[in-house]
């Protein structure tokens, strides 16, 4: 009911029911519409962002809300045996800039400088941080490009602009100053990373491995590769909320993911004893004009843990694309000059249609490729070889078990052999023949006739099976990286196993093994008939040091008898003492072996090597020791330029000789002398001359007297001196000791009686070592002080000697 | 000095009916919630400008508040006075989108000349008040249409026979107020202010509607507008971009960095909240990512902050509202107050789905804000006054029949 007032007067306005009912049903229409049709497809659109697809937008969100910063986790470290660090990490800065935080401080700085200027205050004290002033001094400390930095700074939008990985710490110190004297630290950053260090160089490189910086320190080679998961540890995470212009919210949704530190290995390496292992590569490798570099491994033959490996050529693994060995550099400069000489990769590179110049790049990166390779590789465990005469001391070893020789049977030998199936006779080393000899004999001459009767009385059959049984059939399952799954290359199945393939096989040729697999064979042959498995971690233990996983010597079968192992000591000992090894014998230590020159396919192209182990009657270590290809000093010669005998009895034996006396010292093993055993020199001081002498008869030196006193006033070698037995004391009666100094002579070439003569004139002792004993034609080569050095009289002077003319016989 | 109710006029008695309690209750909840919602999103702002965290909120509560006191005194007022005061309001709010071309701000901070500063009131939109001021006076109008005089040409005017037809057939009814519409939409559209007009139009037309002007009207004029929308949407470069973006947000020519950036950042924000929502006060979305998120985009951080859920209850309760907005207008005593109430909710209806629309990405962006919710002190305190008015209503609706 409305009413309507009009001047005086009410009006009863009708009801109007008609317009009533429209504005009834129009109203309900609309509240159909508007009350609840509209709001469904709002439920709808709501349900499918927030329901169905919740995650997508969450995770995008949650991305740019979260700054996700990782932590790295420091990697593991890797000692030797005796603790010392052969690998670390160490924490060490990239230089990041972001332009946009830079926008905002140079505004900031802007505002200051107007402020003050509007209310007279201080200007900044620091310069004006402009693109550019950041830029020459960033570029000055880092020894980068100005331009370049500039660049990473017109990129105004971003925050990450990384313009120096893993700078030094006095980099990294000078970039700091930089920052704080001059307010930069909104736009300028030190990003913490790792960087892994190798603190003895090249030592072991190839064992050990590297990281590759540029791929997260991921480990690449060696066992950085292999204990990569073990080394690497686990990133942590830190995400912290940030708002829409990138600053962090304190305290707000941060989670934190910690680190945990990567472990560490123990090896079984000792640096000692590797170190040892690559100067003696490396010194043979020089000394007898090696061309294809080398290998040692020392070997604890009683656990199977290996002790030292060295490979040659090696590398720097602080910075393993480098090439640094001669040999490969020298390759290397010779592609350069000449890249068509890398026939294959230049080739092939004409032949995908490049230009003779971009054949020319291909073959350069191809052959640097190559020698990167070569270094990075350890082929003691890659790859394989033939092992040639080492390979008898199996043999021996077989033949013995089986009982089908033993020490009182005689081999003849005429200089060749005819074997049922093969139609030219197979020649012995000597082609004029060892003649009548016994089994020791036949061994110390590496004798292959011998050798083919011993595989005969052996037969195909067992000799496969011992072939099995010391494991030359399968890997050595060795915690190393890259060994082949077939272990060498029998090439042999057992039912194609011929009786000239048995013929061959008996003195280690035209088959292959892996160095590690011969080595691990030895030592069982000598540790009592026990085959190991070799080993170089012994050790895993986490970041806080507690012992994750410890190694076990691990026996993986008896493969001939204790007794069976002792004979084969007593015959083996006898290479050294007097057969083709005696160039590696040391006085005082009693070493045993075997020779070896490995033909291969390629003319003049043989690896010597040689197998010893010490001492005779309880090895403490195996060693074996393999020059790949000296070069002859001319197409088919058998000496190299300097004259040295391509054999593993002339070359491989005299550098195993050295290795093993300087390992023998360092694991301790005391020397044991006969006759001439050094004795110390007793103090003669005031005695009188028949006291004298009798003081120096009981020590089993010999007197010459000097002046014409009554009592002794000084003598050469002074009291305490070690000396050999037998040598001559000088006492001087009254006289003053002369006290000048005497230079040592040159006794390169010379048989022992003259270089004791040549030193004892000079009043210097004489201490030989080496194949002292045997032969007419032993001479010295190489002498502990060097000619030409002033020594004081009384000195001794070590001089090693070796037999140049040994016979061929070093198969 | 009261007066005792024998002494009151019956209008008078009327005027003092009891107030709708459900209609009350909810617009009470919806700013409840619209004031903390403001609290929550409207902090990181504030910090970020330097100013007391709950700066944005202690202003919107005090609005609030003053506005529920304000609706309460509305509602008190028999709304009838409004009929008189309806072609004041309209004329002040036509007279102010003139002044607001020359005097008002804003084309600095959104671009559109929208804001009008005045002593005491202080700074507020002319097309908030333009909106009430066509629709009360629409509907006091056309409450009495029945009762209009219909004028007619001296018969010997050539057109006078097509006039009385057009006249017979509702053809000449609506022009008067096409025209006031014409004339306060070709201001905002000055300003400009898209949103703005489309809401006056819908408020005007809504009243227009129910009313019981000819359908064909609405026919006609949604067909125009239809083929407007589509020439505009074709066309215009300007509604191209925008209806690309709104296909695509990434697809803004800076992989969402550039006018696609808010939207993307309301769904992050809407997508983000789930079925439950990250809890209260932890929108991650609204420190500096998503502009707005105290304004226009204030419902998506409660999405991102109460989920669908919260979300769904919130729709809920403006349906109600809706609902019980047209309850009250089907019941009305008169005419007026029906088509008032009626068009005060349609807009108010609009109003939020258009804003809803806009960020859930249903619809392309245009600047609708919240009713309740967006933070802006005099637009509450005229959308309080709006609800007053309903209120006022809903005191003189007739009691039921008692049988």
């Amino acid at each position: 009911m409305a009413q309507r007032k009009k001047g005086n007067r009410v009006i009863r306005q009708r009801p109007d029911r008609r317009a009533n009912r429209t504005i009834l049903i129009r109203s309900l229409f609309l509240m159909a519409i508007f009350g609840l049709l509209a709001f469904i497809p709002l439920f709808v659109k709501l349900w499918q962002i927030q329901i169905s697809q919740h995650e997508y937008y969450q995770d995008l969100a949650v991305q740019q809300q979260t700054r996700d910063s990782t932590v790295t986790a420091n990697r593991g470290t890797i000692y030797d045996s005796n603790g010392e660090v052969l690998a670390m990490s160490a924490t060490v800065y990239n230089v990041q800039l972001s332009p946009r935080d830079l926008v905002e401080t140079q505004e900031s700085y802007q505002k200051a400088v107007e402020k003050a200027q509007e209310s007279g205050g201080k200007l900044p004290d620091y310069p004006e941080p402009t693109d550019q002033f950041i830029a020459e001094n960033l570029a000055a400390i880092l020894e980068l490009e100005v331009e370049d930095v500039l660049d990473h700074l017109q990129n105004k939008n971003s925050q990450y602009e990384m313009i120096k990985y893993r700078i030094d710490p006095e980099e990294s110190d000078a970039v700091q100053e930089f920052i704080t004297e001059n307010h930069l630290s909104h736009g300028i950053y030190l990003m913490p990373t790792s960087k892994r260090y190798y603190p003895k160089g090249s030592l072991a490189a190839q064992v050990i491995g590297w990281v590759n910086p540029n791929l997260d320190n991921v480990g690449a080679y060696g066992l950085e590769a292999q204990f990569e998961s073990e080394l690497s540890g686990q990133t942590g995470r830190v995400v912290t909320a940030k708002d829409g212009v990138g600053t962090e919210l304190l305290y707000r949704f941060e989670d934190y993911y910690d680190a945990t530190d990567g472990d560490n290995l123990t090896l079984t390496l000792d640096a000692t004893i590797q170190s040892y292992c690559e100067s003696i590569l490396q010194e043979g490798v020089e000394q007898f004009d090696v061309q294809d570099g080398g290998f040692c491994i020392a070997m604890d033959p009683n656990t199977g843990a290996i002790l030292g490996w060295a490979n040659s050529p090696t590398y720097d693994p602080n910075d393993p694309w480098t090439v640094s060995d001669p040999v490969l550099q020298a390759y290397l400069e010779s592609v350069k000059s000449n890249p068509a000489s890398n026939e294959a990769a230049y080739q092939k590179a004409l032949a995908e249609g490049c230009s003779a110049e971009e054949a020319a790049e291909a073959s350069i990166s191809n052959a640097k490729w190559v020698v990167q390779n070569a270094q990075w590789t350890n082929k003691a465990v890659t790859s394989s070889y033939e092992p040639g005469s080492t390979f008898k001391s199996v043999v021996l070893a077989a033949a013995l078990e089986e009982g089908v020789v033993s020490e009182s049977d005689h081999f003849y030998c005429s200089g060749s052999v005819m074997v049922e199936g093969y139609d030219d006779p197979i020649r012995c080393s000597d082609r004029d023949g060892h003649g009548d000899q016994d089994l020791a004999k036949a061994v110390a001459n590496s004798c292959n006739p011998a050798f083919i009767a011993i595989g005969q009385r052996l037969g195909a059959e067992k000799f496969y099976d011992y072939l099995e049984d010391f494991g030359f059939l399968g890997p050595t399952n060795i915690d190393m990286q890259g060994e082949p799954s077939s272990g060498g290359q029998i090439v042999w199945s057992r039912d194609s196993f011929t009786n000239v393939d048995l013929a061959v096989a008996s003195f280690g040729q035209r088959f292959n093994v892996t160095p590690l697999q011969l080595i691990t064979a030895a030592s069982a042959v000598v540790n009592g008939g026990h085959l190991m498995q070799p080993y170089v971690v012994s050790q895993i233990t986490d970041a806080d040091g507690n012992v994750i996983q410890h190694t076990e010597p691990t026996e993986i079968r008896q493969v001939v008898s204790e007794r069976t192992s002792e004979r084969c000591r007593t015959i083996l000992e006898k290479v050294v003492d007097g057969g083709t090894g005696k160039n590696a014998a040391v006085e005082g230590y009693r070493i045993g072996g075997k020779t070896g020159s490995s033909e291969t396919t390629e003319t003049d192209h043989t690896i010597v090597s040689f197998l010893g182990f010490a001492p005779a009657d309880d090895p403490q270590v195996v060693i074996l020791l393999a020059y790949d290809n000296p070069k002859p000093a001319y197409p088919g010669a058998n000496v190299t330029a300097d004259q040295w005998y391509i054999s593993g009895g002339n070359m491989a034996a005299i550098k195993a000789g050295e290795l093993l006396e300087k390992i023998l010292d360092h694991l301790g093993v005391e020397k044991s002398y006969s006759a001439n055993d050094d004795v110390l020199v007793p103090n003669l001081n005031g005695l009188n001359l028949a006291d004298a002498t009798s003081a120096l008869q009981k020590n089993n030196l010999t007197i010459r007297t000097v002046g014409d006193g009554d009592t002794v006033t000084g003598q050469i070698p002074a009291n305490g001196a070690s000396i050999p037995g037998g040598s001559e004391v000088v006492v001087y009666m009254g006289v003053d000791v002369p006290t000048d100094q005497v230079t040592v002579p040159n006794l390169d070439g010379l048989s022992m009686d003259q270089a004791k003569q040549r030193l004892s004139a000079l009043g210097l002792y004489l201490k030989a070592t080496g194949a002292t004993e045997y032969g007419s034609n032993v001479v010295a080569y190489d002498q502990s002080i060097a000619a030409g050095t002033s020594v004081d009289r009384g000195t001794t002077v070590e001089v090693r000697f070796t037999d140049s003319t040994a016979s061929g016989a070093g198969l | 000095m009261t007066k005792r109710r024998r002494d009151l006029t019956v209008l008078q008695q009327l005027s003092r009916g009891p107030i709708d309690i459900p209609f009350l209750m909810l617009v009470v909840i919806l700013t409840a919630i619209g004031v903390v919602a403001v609290f929550s999103a409207s902090y990181p702002t504030a910090m970020n400008e330097g100013l007391n965290p709950a700066n944005y909120f202690i202003k919107q509560a005090g609005f609030g508040v003053v506005g529920l006191v304000a609706m309460y005194l509305i509602s008190k007022i028999n709304y009838q006075t409004f009929r008189g005061l309806s072609i004041f309001v309209l004329g002040v709010s036509i007279v102010l989108l003139v002044l607001v071309l020359p005097f008002g701000y804003g084309r600095s901070t959104v671009g559109a000349q929208r804001w009008i500063s005045l002593p005491i009131i202080g700074g507020f939109q002319p097309s908030e008040i333009a909106k009430v001021g066509v629709i009360m006076y629409f509907a006091a109008r056309l409450s009495k249409r029945n009762t209009e005089k219909h004028k007619r040409l001296p018969p010997r005017h050539p057109l006078s026979g097509l006039y009385a037809w057009m006249d017979e057939k509702g053809v000449l009814e609506p022009i008067p107020y096409f025209l006031i519409l014409g004339v306060v939409a070709i201001l905002m559209l000055m300003e400009p202010h898209m949103s703005g007009t489309i809401l006056v139009l819908v408020g005007g037309a809504s009243v227009l509607f129910a009313a019981g002007i000819k359908l064909y009207w609405f026919v006609g004029g949604g067909t125009l507008a239809a083929a407007g929308l589509f020439f505009i949407m074709t066309q215009t470069s300007y509604m191209a971009t925008r209806l690309a973006i709104w296909k695509d947000p990434w697809n803004d020519g800076m992989n969402g960095r550039d006018k696609g950036f808010q939207i993307i950042q309301s769904l992050y924000a809407i997508g983000s909240g789930g079925l439950l929502g990250v809890g209260f006060g932890k929108s991650r979305q609204k420190f500096l990512y998503l502009p707005e998120s105290e304004n226009d985009y204030i419902f998506s951080i409660w999405c991102e902050e109460m989920g669908f859920v919260g979300a769904a209850i919130v729709i809920i309760l403006f349906i109600l509202l809706v609902i019980r907005g047209y309850w009250i207008a089907v019941h009305a005593r008169d005419r007026f107050g029906a088509l008032l109430v009626v068009g005060i909710t349609t807009l108010t209806a609009v109003q939020v789905f258009l804003n809803i629309s806009v960020v859930t990405n249903l619809i392309p962006s245009t600047g609708i804000s919240l009713p309740f919710f967006s933070y802006g002190g005099t637009a509450l305190m005229i959308q309080l006054a709006e609800m007053g008015m309903v209120l006022s209503v809903s005191r003189q609706i007739p009691a039921p029949k008692q049988e």
